[in-house]
């Protein structure tokens, strides 16, 4: 056990705060921590442009091999990028899903091709990626997938037809990669595979759903004979399960402690306001300050522990249940906020519907604890994989 | 940064949790339930003859060499299979004060002695803190480090007035012990009368932290086998989702509060002069899993959970005790409430996510 970071690391970080400090300025002054949940739809020009800074900067995909223009950066290194850039303020990253997810996908599965491709525009921050996995039938059940990609013989394409939701940025990106079924006569996790598709063409609309906060950050995506060559299938056909758990698999939990700085300076705010407006001194408002920092803190030593394990890309038992302890651990957050403010959480700062930062951190929060599996689904993991406990019957629908 | 153990630390821990594990069975458990010592002097000597007595003093006092962060693991082995005696205790709060005595030269010549015989396993040494109303195990202690005020005193047997008291976790031999601090017994009084005891509260906050760890994992691995063999319905009750996320939400928060546990333990190596945070978030996430566990595990044995004949009981008692011992929840939360909300407490990112180390 050793809980410092090396010599070599800290000359890192100072390298990573001092690029940060010297560009995150000027014209970018202003998107300095925006962006992030909830703020999504803000400068949205401008933080692409960051995005091109960043990259000129060799400040994007830093954990990507050297061969694609990453820096092979260590985990330790990727985790102290992630710090300094919450640190800094750094606006919320529309890069990050091609970053952390294409990219790895197709450098583990995707063929050379693939590679030459796409990997260069997402490193120069000039291409923007969302992720088509649940449908309106394929939530938790990931694998009841319904949209179909046929192959159109005359045209030598993929042709797809259903639809996609809870698609996060897919109104600001380039492409989409899509979980679609080419064997119709297979149900489950047979018969899908694995596409890339780009987002501007006929047969593909985009229409946003407005969420609690009254802000749109994910989409619904039809699909009505939109289409993409037979290169841009990844693996073999039929594969993509295969691939799609793959790729769960790459987000191994770097990012989290940036998250958690962000959550850092949520906390400070609500302690802020709680010695201004008198909260602090109520005890049992007193006590879930405590429960909240302890809390933080907790999640932090688990990352760096989840972190600290063999690097072999697998997941452990503690990096499998984060989501669950995080999404609780915020959503709590979002409610101490507005106990905090007492009578004065009703009242939105102006027409039409424009909410403070604490009462979109209360909204979003109630995201948290459903995206990217359900508090409910992590339970059934966790009990059935980590504890062992028996499987529960499938349904035969 | 690395959070993991070493492979020495853990080989090490592997053999003591060997040794528990095949002696320290529910029945052996029951057994001391019937005796006045509540003691099984047999195993006393195989950990003794394993060095575990010695694992806390220096090399150059004859022990192992060894620090908190090896001792946490074998605190939580204790607590994994409820180890009635005071091994833990003995180990790794007695034994550090004594060494910090004798360090700082106090003691009168009386420390050294005591050390060789709590090695050799013929001195029985406790330490009664102000914050413990009660000493477990006293009926046969040689020594007692007792705390009043600021002072320190080293008191024997015989200058002690015990009064036994039941314990509603039959494992245990309380006494509420008496005594006169007088000038004859004081070791140390003042600041460094202060400092000792202190640094005696966050050494047995964190044994008993790390203990709750064990206490909680045996009592997950009890109820998922019960889980797994009784069946309603047709089919195991553990299949049901209501029964399988009680459980779930005690592995997350296990999982969840061993790193605290073991940065509490890194702490109070390195920078004990800043163990209080560190120990008392350790002693709040250890008490808050070891609870809920005794609830859900109860919980999932249904009616066999609330009967004398399930082994449930062993562990959860424990848990209960536990938790009172060396400062309950409110002690604890309140030297982080009071900390963190004081009006010059430093904030923000770049406090708690130090750039250098976790230890601050």
């Amino acid at each position: 056990m050793q809980l410092e970071f090396s010599p070599a690391d800290e000359q890192f970080r100072n390298e990573v705060a001092s690029w940060l400090r010297d560009h995150l300025c000027g014209e970018f002054a202003a998107i300095r921590g925006r962006g992030g949940p909830g703020d999504e739809h803000h400068f949205v020009d401008e933080r692409k442009a960051w995005e091109r800074t960043l990259a000129e900067g060799g400040w994007t995909c830093i954990g990507w091999p050297e061969q694609w223009g990453g820096r092979g950066a260590t985990i330790e290194q990727q985790v102290i990028f992630n710090e300094e850039y919450a640190r800094a303020g750094g606006p919320g990253r529309l890069g990050h899903i091609g970053e952390t997810l294409t990219g790895p996908t197709l450098l583990a599965f995707g063929s050379e091709q693939q590679k030459q491709r796409y990997l260069p525009d997402i490193r120069a921050g000039q291409a923007f990626w969302c992720q088509g996995y649940s449908e309106p039938g394929a939530g938790s059940d990931l694998s009841n997938i319904k949209t179909r990609a046929e192959w159109d013989e005359q045209e030598r394409v993929w042709r797809f037809y259903g639809q996609k939701v809870w698609t996060s940025l897919a109104h600001e990106s380039d492409f989409i990669f899509v979980l679609a079924r080419t064997d119709v006569s297979q149900r489950g996790h047979r018969g899908l595979s694995f596409f890339l598709v780009p987002l501007a063409q006929e047969g593909l609309e985009i229409r946003p759903i407005t969420q609690l906060t009254g802000t749109a950050e994910f989409n619904e995506v039809f699909f009505d004979g939109a289409c993409c060559s037979p290169e841009d299938l990844v693996g073999e056909e039929g594969d993509g399960w295969r691939v799609a758990m793959g790729l769960l698999g790459f987000e191994r939990g770097v990012s989290t402690l940036g998250q958690q700085m962000l959550f850092q300076v949520e906390l400070d705010e609500v302690i802020r306001l709680a010695k201004e407006n008198g909260a602090s001194r109520q005890p049992a408002l007193r006590q879930r300050i405590a429960e909240a920092h302890i809390g933080l803190r907790t999640l932090r030593y688990n990352s760096l522990r989840m972190l600290s394990g063999e690097d072999d890309g697998s997941l452990s038992r503690e990096a499998m249940i984060y989501k669950l302890a995080w999404s609780n651990w915020h959503r709590n957050l979002g409610k101490l906020a507005m106990d905090v403010l007492g009578p004065e959480a009703e009242l939105v700062e102006s027409a039409p519907y424009e909410l403070n930062r604490l009462q979109s951190l209360f909204l979003f929060t109630r995201a948290d604890t459903i995206y990217g599996g359900t508090n409910q689904i992590q339970r059934n993991l966790i009990a059935e994989r980590a504890l062992g406990m028996p499987r529960e019957p499938r349904g035969d629908a | 940064m690395d959070f993991t153990f070493t492979a020495e630390q853990l080989e090490f821990r592997d053999t003591v949790a060997g040794l528990l594990k095949t002696e320290v069975t529910s029945d052996s458990i029951r057994a001391r339930w019937s005796t006045d010592s509540g003691k099984d002097p047999a195993l006393q000597e195989q950990l003794l003859a394993m060095g575990v007595y010695s694992l806390l003093f220096p090399e150059s006092l004859g022990g192992l060499g060894m620090d908190a962060i090896d001792a946490v693991l074998l605190a939580e082995a204790c607590g994994a299979v409820a180890l009635p005696e005071p091994l833990a205790e003995t180990m790794m709060v007695a034994s550090p004060l004594l060494v910090d005595i004798l360090n700082r030269g106090l003691g009168n010549g009386a420390i050294q002695p005591i050390i060789d015989g709590v090695m050799d396993g013929r001195v029985n040494v406790a330490v009664l803190h102000p914050i413990n109303p009660y000493l477990n195990f006293a009926a046969d202690v040689d020594w007692i480090l007792a705390g009043s005020g600021d002072g320190l005193y080293l008191l024997p047997r015989d200058a002690v007035n015990l009064t036994p008291a039941k314990s509603l976790d039959p494992s245990r031999r309380l006494s509420s012990v008496e005594f006169d601090p007088s000038a004859e017994h004081r070791v140390a009084g003042g600041e460094v009368g202060a400092a000792l005891l202190r640094a005696s509260l966050n050494l047995g906050g964190l044994t008993v932290a790390a203990q709750l760890l064990g206490l909680s994992e045996l009592l997950v691995s009890q109820s998922v086998q019960y889980t797994q063999d009784r069946n309603q319905f047709g089919r195991p009750v553990g299949a049901n989702q209501a029964v399988k996320h009680l459980l779930a939400d005690v592995a997350v928060q296990l999982e969840y509060a061993r790193p605290v546990v073991a940065r509490a333990a890194y702490t109070v190596g390195v920078s004990p002069e800043r163990a209080d945070f560190a120990v008392s978030h350790a002693k709040l996430a250890a008490t808050r899993v070891a609870q809920l566990a005794a609830r859900q595990a109860i919980q999932v044995h249904g009616a066999m959970g609330y009967t004398w004949e399930c082994d449930v009981q062993i562990a959860a008692k424990r848990i209960w005790a536990l938790s009172y011992e060396w400062g309950d929840e409110g002690f604890h939360k309140n030297r982080i409430h009071e900390w963190l909300l004081q009006p010059n407490a430093l904030l923000g990112p770049e406090y708690t996510f130090g750039r250098r180390s976790l230890v601050g």
